[in-house]
């Protein structure tokens, strides 16, 4: 399956954009666009994830045109990278394809004044402790037990609610996308069963490509906008890339199925399946957003957790609370969510449901949703690379809103199969060679680190380059990982 | 029989058997071989019946490997015997395993869902065949 090649036209826009054009397939309402330079673009023919492009065009009441980012890939009706806005007041529909599994699968950086000369000589502890305090790996459950009365308040309020148990800072709350919090989110359209899957995982990893790293400030590109993030070069840093667990799987299940139906009913016409969408005022589709919304807020608490449980690490190992240390949010993103937004669409003020797939918004400076302290640099992202080599802060620009409904990249995405990383690793010591390079691994098996090994993936620096240049977002700091903890 | 096929993120199923009931069988230890590294090791001491019904036989098998991996990671059951009997778009089965030991079961990775993408089954002559993609 994985050797059917993209046979459909990609006229170049520039030197970061290419182009689907609508007239490429019948139902086509927008034209297609894929941000990625001239190298890359080849690779991206390589599977049919530029047709899944031109298939979410086809959406009824999408704006603009179907994008991708250039670390796009195949998914599951909608391309991994990909973004699509649909205007409600037009038929627009919501499709949970277009939001994915790991609802609100993201990313948070925490910061911290320690230097790597002051955490080397306890870097060994330290991971070995944050893999042990941290539940990571398969069906993991985690030390936070909640109610279901309690859980619901979560779904509902997002990370602010953890306030009660001393869980969470005021700081914390406002250096989150969305403050934590989807307005609208309905806990009783959550079903039992993703409930059951959810509860005992808050405050878990996970495992597949979800990580915490220890990383290091390696290069600072832009100095004013790190220091307004708080990152100075050579500081230690944490990144905690997980999502909604169980819980938000089993809405996106629960939706999948609940929708089978949802397009014959309202007169829609897919070319795949996998698109299931019910218009978003529909009942179906309101339903949908209620669940999740109640995941995304979920998955905010659940990073929250991962969070605090790693300041008590530190603390433990450096022996000072972790306000001494810095241990302070530089900000939450969101890269797998539907956000209701307003964007200007040919001289036009709408408001759309933004879909984003393995993409992150970035809005730019100026933005109002983009906490105060940081509001002249623009909304920080954060782009996970891989374990050998490096992840980026980034910083979005203007050119997010002319183009892309304010979005950017959100990771390197994979250059091998799960089999063929496994192959490639078979006769090495994947930990043992990082620990060559000075970094620490602690992983749950041995194959999930295989397939999840460096050269499993894209190199994130090429990524970074095209989403810098189609004036996505700015290069502000290049953070390099010294220990690695996953599933 | 059961194989694995690439597929970019994730992982497919490939399953081939001489019966529906022995398809959707193997289709569950396939899936379970995802999970569990010695899935071989895996003690038939719980044991628990499933009934299920869709629309299309497609929807019929996927929503029985959705059906085990809930039993999985809500309830931290670990599979290893499926008796399945599939009579139209209906199906009875009695399933046996265990509840998760770390101490015994080496986990390999976590299945966050079953898919539609490229979800195929199909009768091959005197065979039936299936594939199904799950996301990693």
């Amino acid at each position: 399956m994985g050797n059917v090649v993209f046979q459909g036209p990609l006229e170049r826009v520039d030197t970061c954009c290419w182009r689907i054009p609508k007239s490429y397939k019948a139902g086509m309402r927008v034209d297609g666009l894929i941000f990625a330079d001239e190298p890359m673009i080849e690779r991206i023919r390589g599977d049919l994830a530029p047709e899944q492009v031109a298939n979410v065009a086809c959406l009824p009441g999408i704006q603009g045109a179907s994008l991708a980012m250039p670390d796009i890939h195949w998914g599951y009706g909608f391309c991994i990278g990909g973004v699509c806005a649909t205007d409600p007041s037009e038929g627009g529909v919501i499709s949970p394809g277009g939001v994915g599994y790991d609802i609100n699968c993201g990313v948070r950086l925490v910061r911290s004044t320690l230097t790597e000369a002051d955490v080397r000589p306890r870097l060994p502890a330290l991971v070995d402790e944050l893999f042990k305090q941290i539940p990571t790996g398969v069906g993991r459950t985690g030390k936070y037990h909640f109610e279901p009365h309690e859980l619901r308040e979560l779904m509902i309020d997002g990370p602010r609610r953890l306030a009660e148990r001393d869980l969470v800072t005021e700081r914390d709350v406002e250096f989150t996308e969305a403050h934590g919090r989807l307005d609208g989110a309905d806990p009783s359209m959550v079903s039992k069963r993703a409930y059951e899957r959810g509860h005992a995982q808050c405050g878990t990893l996970g495992a597949g490509n979800h990580f915490l790293e220890v990383q290091v400030v390696d290069h600072v590109v832009d100095a004013e906008a790190a220091a307004a993030f708080g990152l100075a070069e050579g500081n230690v840093c944490i990144l905690i890339h997980s999502g909604s667990r169980g819980l938000g799987y089993q809405v996106c299940d629960d939706a999948l199925r609940a929708l089978r139906n949802a397009p014959a009913n309202h007169g829609i016409s897919l070319p795949d399946r996998q698109l299931v969408c019910a218009p978003a005022t529909s009942v179906e589709g309101r339903h949908y957003l209620g669940a999740m919304r109640a995941a995304a807020n979920f998955a905010w608490c659940n990073r929250q957790l991962l969070m605090w449980q790693t300041r008590e690490v530190f603390e433990e190992v450096f022996g000072r609370p972790w306000t001494e240390l810095g241990l302070e949010l530089v900000y939450d993103v969101a890269h797998n969510i539907a956000k209701f937004e307003e964007h200007t669409i040919n001289g036009v003020r709408k408001h759309v449901w933004v879909h984003r797939k393995g993409a992150t918004r970035a809005f730019p400076p100026g933005h109002v949703e983009i906490p105060q302290a940081y509001r002249h640099m623009g909304q920080p992202v954060f782009v996970p690379g891989d374990m050998g080599r490096a992840s980026w802060v980034l910083a979005g620009q203007q050119g997010s809103m002319e183009k892309t409904f304010g979005t950017t990249c959100h990771g390197a995405g994979r250059a091998m199969s799960r089999t063929a990383a496994a192959k490639d690793a078979q006769d090495r010591h994947i930990a043992g060679e990082l620990a060559a390079r000075g970094i620490i691994v602690r992983a749950g098996s041995r194959r999930g680190l295989a397939e999840e090994q460096s050269a499993a993936y894209k190199d994130v620096d090429h990524v970074v380059d095209v989403v810098h240049h189609a004036g996505l977002s700015k290069k502000v700091a290049r953070l390099r990982p010294i220990g690695v903890i996953k599933g | 029989m059961v194989e694995t096929f690439e597929h970019t993120a994730d992982l497919g199923l490939r399953v081939c058997a001489a019966s529906l009931d022995e398809l959707f069988a193997e289709a569950g230890r396939g899936l379970f071989s995802f999970v569990v590294e010695n899935a071989g090791e895996i003690q038939p001491r719980i044991t628990q019946f499933i009934n299920l019904k869709a629309d299309t036989l497609d929807d019929l098998f996927f929503d029985w490997l959705s059906e085990l991996l809930y039993r999985f990671d809500a309830q931290q059951l670990v599979l290893c015997r499926f008796d399945v009997q599939v009579s139209g778009l209906s199906l009875v089965a009695k399933v046996a395993g265990e509840p998760v030991d770390r101490a015994r079961h080496r986990f390999l990775r976590e299945v966050k869902s079953i898919t539609y993408h490229g979800l195929v089954i199909r009768q091959s002559g005197q065979h039936w065949e299936a594939e199904v993609i799950v996301d990693i």
